[in-house]
């Protein structure tokens, strides 16, 4: 497959704006676009880019009848491309093949390689489905980051956004054309509190009904008060130290290893993280299939690790910086304390003078995508969906983001195979080499999977927990209240999800965005929703889904096709017109799908 | 000749004299300070603060940066509270005069030891803030002119912001960490003594004392140095010492929100600010810390108040 770029992007950007203009005169008919779009075949990457104008596409289902589209518009991506194919493109990784949209309710992907957790990736909160016509008017094509539909969503859930009142709330109110179950509460409110103990307070004082991340220290409370109620939620994440191999000393293995024998993780766990913590074995928990497979983690061992470190070139430690981000999150209740402890052992047992830098939420997690941590990092995972993918796939795959740096060759190939798997026995061999390889290079060293809890008012109806943390609020009916108020760690960076990582962004996105598949409530299973169903072929590397017909998105215009489309077409391609955001990382995409469509040539990291 | 040496005698009785008046100006002040009662609860509370800092390792009953754990304590959690056997505590549980804070380690300990970091602040930022706003204020007062313009303006500007607003901003700028919170508080506190020192410069420099040493040829830096600077000590004094409660609590401030004392550093605010999470389970993490910053502020404000009153020769009875 050839996909020479000859163009450049501002010629490639001209011909979009002029598509788009010239697809507006003519009374908008889609189709062009998406298959104007692209293709593989050239700089018509470039052309790609004019692909959007799929917006067009979206347009037409509104405007006439639908037109058959396709990204790429012609051709198909190039499937293990072995080499960059120019100077400001990198080689393209990812599993998506072509997305057709053959009718108006009907969408098909191609894969290139097959992938069994394909519907569980789908039901993600960052492939909520938006309307085409939307993201052309609130994506500016020629802006860059922040752009108006991070604040300005669109969707098709059960609530639709009021107002997001920068500082204090998020105000949804109840979507009356909902296609499903109508929301119980005429009115959700999400606001946000940094402590454990001021969220607690103002559960007990009322006035919230729910607060996610009760504190380790307050269930006894929680649960010896009847007025309230404590939901346990499993374990379903990881807390661990991170290192990016660009930035010395933590580009020497032996360093890594050495940090990673000299932690006692056993008692970070056993006095810092609340009740039902374990100690991580390996980085994915073991609930999920294949989750430790491969050999588990390096025991304490600080003499060893000092020798180690001697051996490589550091008899006398070094110094160096712990850096994070002080919010509450499932996998981690209080960051300060855990990072004091950390600074404690590695002086104590390494001899490594660490400083303690904290960032704000937001800069620190793009800091980590853009590959810019210098020192070892506090971060965390909790599960979107119970799938090596979405663990070891996200951070260390192909599609990772420069966190840890420098991928790992060996860690990326057993990833592929894994993913490529047709079962989870089948996928289990490639697990375990990925498994050991990730012990081997110590991109981390995973510290726990922690317990965590979410509390409600006692006389909330169908109140639960979800081990995504994604809590579905429009199935609570909040007493004799007409309104839900619901309050988490912090505010959410953005509500456009494409864009986002950070969960307490997500579980926001869920209250009034929906995908094709979504997971059930208070569980892991991916159902379907805007679709009535994906299919297989037996390879797993086609997947045909049927739109759900009579859905309208909650600005009244109708769900088809073209709007799936769009919607992956706008992340999966990074010379996407509209592949804008907040701060355009996407991480989302090629973390679980392998790569981006065009991506960029990496930057150096610092 | 003679004349000189029938003058010597004069000369020595006038000096003595003088060393007699200063002695006796010296007990009086002292006696003026100790008749506030306000200034004898200040220094007894500053005394006690001073004992505890120099005699932090001996007070201290664990070292305060140590994880317990690395001590060899197990039978304890975070957030325990004091153990003290005397009043009943179990025998089987190690003493913790005022519990474990949030990381393990002793909260006692830690207090003791924040005392050093505070006078130390204290001390250094005001010091740092009279030396450089005095040096201004005097210029200023003494020269006149658009010198005076200029540099008051200066300070004006400064003062127009609030002054932790302006510390944060400055310490943003310069990175988180101890010196840098100083630096930012002893900034923002300059206009302050700047102005005192001005307003005291003014009232002197036309003095006949004053005017006396400019005719006899003195130079404007001696006279400044000499004559001025000396007699207008006491009011800063007093403002430096009220100033010295107001700084460590504003430092206090900035180490809460992170961005002063850098962990494992034993200061105040960053104590109450790593162990906020426990405030329910274990709030003696929070009172401590805060109690000792209470007392430290109100020390050092009950002082100054008795200085301003003991020094002020109108209010001297």
């Amino acid at each position: 497959m050839s996909r020479s770029r000859m163009w450049s992007p501002r010629l490639a950007a001209l011909f979009a704006s002029a598509a788009i203009v010239i697809a507006a005169c003519s009374g908008g008919t889609a189709t062009v676009a998406p298959t104007t779009g692209t293709t593989s075949a050239a700089p018509s990457t470039g052309t790609a880019s004019t692909a959007p104008s799929a917006g067009t596409a979206s347009t037409a289902p509104s405007a006439g009848p639908f037109t058959a589209m396709a990204y790429p518009a012609t051709g198909e991506a190039p499937c293990g491309e072995a080499a960059a194919p120019d100077a400001t493109h990198d080689k393209y990784t990812g599993n998506f093949k072509k997305i057709s949209a053959p009718d108006a309710q009907t969408v098909v992907f191609e894969l290139c390689s097959p992938d069994a957790a394909f519907l569980s990736k789908i039901a993600f909160t960052s492939f909520g489905i938006n309307d085409t016509a939307w993201l052309e008017a609130n994506i500016d094509p020629a802006g860059t980051t922040n752009q108006k539909i991070v604040s300005n969503v669109n969707g098709t859930g059960p609530f639709k956004l009021e107002a997001w009142n920068k500082g204090s709330d998020v105000t949804f109110t109840r979507n009356d054309a909902y296609w499903g179950d109508k929301a119980k509460a005429e009115k959700l409110i999400i606001r946000w509190g940094k402590e454990a103990a001021q969220r607690l307070v103002e559960l007990q004082a009322g006035t919230v009904d729910g607060i996610d991340n009760v504190g380790g220290t307050d269930f006894a409370a929680v649960e010896g008060n009847a007025d309230l109620q404590l939901k346990k939620r499993p374990g379903l994440n990881v807390m661990y130290f991170g290192f990016n191999n660009k930035f010395p000393p933590f580009d020497n293995e032996k360093v890594r290893q050495a940090i990673a024998m000299g932690i006692d993780r056993q008692r970070l766990v056993d006095d810092f993280m609340p009740p039902g913590s374990e100690v991580a074995t390996h980085f994915t928990p073991c609930s999920i299939p294949n989750g430790c497979v491969g050999d588990p983690w390096y025991g304490y061992d600080p003499a060893k690790a000092k020798e180690m470190l001697a051996a490589a070139g550091f008899p006398d430690g070094f110094k160096t910086k712990i850096q994070y981000r002080d919010v509450s999150r499932s996998y981690v209740e209080d960051q300060n304390v855990i990072a004091t402890a950390l600074q404690q052992q590695l002086k104590t047992n390494l001899n490594i003078d660490a400083t303690i830098e904290v960032q704000e939420s937001a800069t620190f997690i793009d800091n980590a995508d853009a590959g810019k941590l210098d020192g070892i990092h506090i971060l965390g995972w909790g599960a979107d969906y119970p799938d090596q993918t979405n663990f070891l796939g996200y951070h260390f795959g192909a599609g990772a983001s420069k966190q840890f740096g420098d991928k790992f060759p060996d860690i990326t190939k057993a990833l592929d195979e894994g993913a490529a798997g047709l079962s989870d026995e089948a996928r289990k061999p490639a697990y375990t080499t990925a498994d050991n390889a990730i012990r081997t290079n110590v991109p981390m060293v995973p510290i726990s999977h922690a317990g965590s809890a979410v509390a409600y008012r006692a006389d909330i109806k169908d109140a639960h927990t979800s081990p995504l943390g994604n809590e579905i609020f429009s199935v609570m009916t909040p007493g004799d209240r007409t309104q839900m108020v619901f309050m988490q760690n912090a505010e959410p960076p953005g509500l456009y999800c494409a864009d986002e990582s950070d969960g307490e962004a997500l579980r926001v996105c869920n209250q009034f965005s929906e995908g094709l598949y979504a997971y059930e409530i208070g569980g892991v299973a991916a159902l379907p929703t805007l679709a009535e169903k994906c299919e297989p072929n037996t390879e797993l590397t086609t997947w045909t889904c049927t739109i759900r017909s009579g859905v309208t998105f909650h600005d009244g215009s109708t769900l088809d096709a073209g709007d799936v489309l769009t919607t992956y077409a706008v992340q999966w391609d990074a010379d996407h017109p509209l592949h804008k955001g907040r701060d355009n990382s996407f991480s989302y995409f090629p973390g679980l799908f392998g790569g981006f469509l065009n991506p960029p040539v990496p930057q150096p990291a610092g | 000749m003679s004349t000189a040496l029938n003058q010597l005698p004069e000369a020595l009785a006038a000096e003595t004299a003088t060393k007699g008046a200063g002695s006796s100006l010296r007990k009086d002040t002292i006696r003026n300070i100790l008749r506030q009662r306000s200034a004898v609860v200040g220094l007894t509370i500053l005394t006690i603060l001073f004992l505890t800092a120099i005699f932090a390792p001996l007070i201290a009953t664990h070292d305060p940066i140590t994880s317990l754990r690395d001590l060899g304590e197990s039978n304890i959690q975070r957030g325990d509270p004091p153990c003290i056997h005397a009043l009943g505590c179990p025998l089987d549980k190690p003493e913790h005069l005022f519990g474990i804070d949030a990381v393990i380690r002793d909260e006692f300990s830690r207090v003791v030891y924040g005392s050093r970091i505070s006078l130390q602040i204290g001390f250094l930022t005001v010091g740092f803030a009279i030396i450089i706003g005095s040096f201004i204020g005097a210029v200023a007062g003494f020269f006149g002119g658009w010198l005076d313009n200029v540099l008051m303006r200066l300070m004006d500007v400064v003062l127009s912001f609030p002054s932790l607003v302006l510390a944060i901003a400055i310490v943003t700028v310069l990175g988180p960490g101890l010196i840098n919170a100083q630096l930012a508080i002893g900034i923002v506190s300059i206009p302050i003594y700047a102005r005192v020192m001005r307003a005291s410069v003014l009232s002197v420099r036309e003095a006949d004392f004053v005017t006396a040493s400019r005719a006899l040829g003195e130079s404007s830096s001696g006279i400044l140095s000499r004559r001025i600077l000396p007699n207008a000590l006491t009011p800063l004094i007093v403002q430096g010492t009220l100033g010295i409660g107001g700084a460590i609590l504003e430092v206090a401030a900035l180490s809460f929100v992170g961005l002063g004392a850098q962990p494992p550093a034993a200061e105040w605010g960053s104590m109450i600010a790593l162990d906020r999470s426990l405030f329910f389970s274990a709030p003696h993490l929070i009172l401590f810390p805060g109690l000792a910053i209470t007392f430290t502020v109100l020390g050092f404000n009950l002082l100054g108040d008795g200085l301003r009153d003991a020094l002020d020769p109108r209010l001297n009875r």
